[in-house]
């Protein structure tokens, strides 16, 4: 599902944000990419979803060769992933309900469909009394599982989290990444960058580790 | 559709511009509602600017025509020696309007002239001792068209008219033309810069709006591509919101101005003795206010579209 080979990535002047990282994670995997701040794991996934271009070597997510991509080609690859981002990227001004429909309106659904289809997974989440709230007042757990939500509202092929679960607590943790699995056992590969130790313990699932843009173990890639 | 099939993904019902129109234009008046304040000061942007703008077209087109009026007073007076025959008055006549230029021809009699040189010396009647009118000559006067008022086309036309047999003498006060072509020159070219420096400056206040405002939503436009959305997805109901924003601004820049214009230049003759033969400066003309209106739609699709083209990453 998801192949980098030999990637390099610098901003500018710097020094390689990743240097030389070769992986494949398999269809339906669940993966975490673990590693200190600054160690590469917002770059490779920003790779995954086409938000960066690598300065060298190949990302391929099915089958589909990213350096190659065309720029006008990169929203119909988005669409078929999900992004829960750091800083959630919730819009202030939209209800929850418009914060997690944008996935579906962007594919041009219908607005009925779009309605049933959001109160499903809001209820899933268990939101769906907080419909038409703005994501402002809703606690830091709450916005995660709204963010989460948009993220897979679209049953997506790839799900990719940067640290879903660096600012809440234990209980909404455990929330979190049930949802995760969840999504996992639908066949949705997975892949979750954190250095919560206690998340990628608990977990037993496979780890991509990273050290100043280099990865350290790679058991998988030979797969 | 059955139930069972609710888990497949529905179709894409509304597909291309035209399908997703309504979906946009809900979107673009969603936005408007959501983001009032920007909404606001967009609008009050756009509004102020053409305001300032229309005040500007409606005392130049107004200032425009007083001069053109004092225009009428460029007259040709072709003279004869003898008064010519009725018959061949009427023949003359026929050959001065079939010069191109010619708007009006009147012929003046000897005793007539003699009545208007009375008229004009009133009060100073021992002047006009011994004088008859025979002393005086009849005369054609010849009124031209707009067109044909400029200095070279009036020489020009003098000398057609000298071709013509009987006339032998032509006035047309070459001086009075000339000064008046050169004010009319100088008139428009102070308008035309004045209009020019504030046309650029209403573009540079509504587009500099404009991205700020689109500058304060780039979260927005970044999430969109984020998604997925395509460039024409994420531009489009951004678009709409600046056309009719710029319509809004336009329309109410229109209402003001024909508030200003009833409440202060409806009777500007009683505090402005510009033209006291006018009954005040009158309002724009219709192609005008519909310029106006095009002008904010314009406003607001360019300054979007510009704006747009340097936060859209997708």
């Amino acid at each position: 599902m998801i192949q980098l080979h030999n990637v390099t990535m610098s901003y500018q002047a710097e020094a390689p944000a990743l240097s030389d990282i070769t992986l494949k994670i398999p269809k339906g995997d669940f993966v975490f990419l673990t590693g200190q701040s600054g160690a590469g794991k917002s770059t490779l996934l920003k790779l995954l979803y086409a938000d960066l271009v690598p300065a060298r070597g190949q990302v391929l997510i099915d089958g589909i060769n990213l350096t190659r991509m065309t720029r006008s080609q990169i929203p119909f690859l988005r669409r078929s992933i999900g992004v829960v981002f750091q800083d959630y990227k919730l819009l202030p001004n939209r209800t929850v309900l418009e914060n997690v429909a944008i996935t579906l309106e962007v594919l041009g659904w219908g607005k009925r469909d779009i309605g049933k289809k959001v109160h499903h997974i809001l209820k899933r989440m268990g939101l769906e009394d907080k419909v038409n709230t703005t994501p402002l007042r809703l606690s830091g757990g709450e916005q995660q599982r709204v963010a989460l939500a948009r993220a897979l509202v679209n049953d997506p092929k790839i799900l990719i989290a940067d640290e879903p679960t660096g600012n809440l607590d234990d209980e909404n943790k455990e929330q979190i990444l049930s949802f995760f699995k969840e999504a996992n056992i639908r066949g949705t590969t997975v892949v979750v960058a954190t250095h919560d130790q206690r998340v990628i313990v608990n977990s037993h699932r496979r780890v991509i580790h990273l050290e100043k843009g280099r990865m350290l173990e790679a058991p998988d890639v030979q797969k | 559709m059955s139930r069972n099939k609710q888990t497949v993904r529905p179709k894409l019902a509304q597909e291309g511009f035209f399908g997703r129109l309504s979906y946009f234009s809900a979107r673009a008046l969603a936005n408007l509602r959501q983001n009032v304040f920007v909404s606001i000061v967009t609008v009050g942007t756009i509004t102020l600017a053409l305001l300032i703008a229309s005040l500007f077209l409606l005392v130049y087109v107004n200032l425009e025509g007083m001069v053109e009026g004092w225009s009428d007073k460029v007259q040709v007076t072709a003279y004869f020696d003898r008064e010519p025959t009725p018959l061949a008055v009427s023949a003359l006549k026929g050959r001065v309007k079939a010069l191109p230029g010619t708007a009006k021809v009147v012929f003046v009699t000897k005793p007539e002239a003699e009545i208007r040189l009375r008229g004009r010396l009133k009060g100073q009647e021992s002047l006009l001792e011994g004088i008859t009118s025979d002393v005086l000559p009849a005369s054609l006067e010849i009124s031209l068209d707009r067109g044909h008022r400029e200095s070279a086309a009036v020489a020009s036309y003098v000398v057609a008219l000298k071709q013509i047999a009987g006339i032998t003498e032509v006035q047309y006060g070459e001086e009075w033309v000339q000064r008046f072509n050169t004010f009319m020159n100088f008139f428009r070219l102070v308008g035309g810069l004045l209009g020019g420096f504030l046309a650029v400056a209403v573009l540079f206040i509504v587009s500099n709006t404009i991205k700020l405002t689109i500058y304060a939503r780039r979260d927005e436009l970044e999430l969109l591509g984020l998604v997925g959305a395509t460039r024409f997805f994420i531009k489009a109901p951004f678009l709409i919101e600046g056309v009719l924003q710029g319509a809004l601004g336009a329309v109410l820049s229109l209402v003001a101005l024909t508030g200003c214009y009833y409440a202060f230049l409806h009777n500007a003759e009683n505090f402005l003795s510009v033209n006291p033969a006018a009954a005040g400066l009158s309002f724009l003309p219709v192609t005008y206010l519909a310029a106006v209106l095009c002008g904010g739609v314009l406003l607001g699709f360019i300054g979007s579209l510009t704006s747009l083209r340097r936060f859209v990453n997708v």
